[in-house]
């Protein structure tokens, strides 16, 4: 099924009129970049296994991830306390990072399920698959590429995750249209992100500065 | 998220994820929590169309 779009439904935009869209981009690049380089350094959110332990993940699900890729955890929430991820399962990871939650998912998917990771920053990409390798898990694969055009065919997850992500779409219309394109009728979106509280001032949605912390 | 194709959208859990973080941020100044929510792309048309007839409201 393809939802048809109604733009005059409540709540639905499509992007931020002003926004440098490519400006935004790669300033997220070269923060998540570093976060997958220097994770040690002071960002914004925490991060690693003090992050892990604030958002609820179970200590159980971060035995045999490699310590690197934990370093780089900066999500905000936690996908796998909506639901078990069952054996067998195909499960796409949108923004991926440095792997953590698709080791976590390829591990609970087992042998006969799959995990697709994606993030559109090369070094987390680079580094997911490092930790993969070192996880010795074959049932994992990490492709560079945006949400808004996601490297999966149409219908192939029973799960998309994500975790910190979706707050950094320009067009998060477009991003959730391509979730609902690449889950099979009736899967399941479970996600970590953020909720603002008080709104943003229109001036400060073009504000790329804001956009990153 | 209905307009995406998505039904039976909940929110499960929010938590003040950055209070305490290295760096300060625009957070606090705009009450930015983090959360986790759920939903289902819905299984056909007929759902979905249910789905979008449930946010319109008689005044």
């Amino acid at each position: 099924m393809t939802a048809k779009v109604d733009t005059a439904l409540p709540g639905v935009s499509r992007g931020i009129e002003g926004l440098d869209v490519d400006g935004l981009r790669r300033a997220i690049q070269e923060e998540y970049a570093l976060v997958a380089a220097e994770p040690e350094r002071d960002f914004h959110f925490h991060t690693g296994r003090r992050l892990a332990a604030i958002v609820g993940y179970d200590e159980e699900w971060l035995d045999g991830v490699p310590e690197a890729t934990i370093a780089s955890f900066a999500g905000t929430g936690n996908p796998f306390s909506l639901g078990a991820l069952m054996p067998g399962e195909h499960v796409v990871d949108v923004g991926c990072g440095a792997g953590i939650d698709s080791i976590i998912a390829a591990r609970m998917v087992g042998s006969t399920g799959s995990v697709i990771g994606l993030d559109m920053t090369p070094a987390m990409v680079e580094k997911a698959r490092a930790g993969a390798k070192e996880a010795e898990l074959n049932n994992l694969d990490f492709r560079q590429g945006l949400a808004e055009s996601l490297p999966v065919p149409d219908g192939w997850a029973d799960v998309v995750i994500s975790n910190g992500v979706l707050n950094l779409f320009p067009d998060k219309l477009a991003g959730l249209q391509e979730m609902a394109r690449v889950l099979k009728p009736g899967g399941r979106l479970q996600i970590g992100d953020i909720l603002v509280q008080k709104a943003v001032p229109e001036k400060g949605k073009q504000d790329i500065n804001l956009w990153k912390g | 998220m209905v307009a995406a194709g998505f039904v039976d959208f909940e929110i499960t859990w929010r938590a003040e994820v950055y209070a305490g973080a290295p760096q300060s941020s625009s957070a606090a100044q705009f009450g930015t929590l983090g959360i986790n929510f759920r939903a289902r792309k819905a299984r056909d048309e007929a759902e979905w169309a249910n789905a979008v007839a449930a946010l319109t409201c008689e005044l």
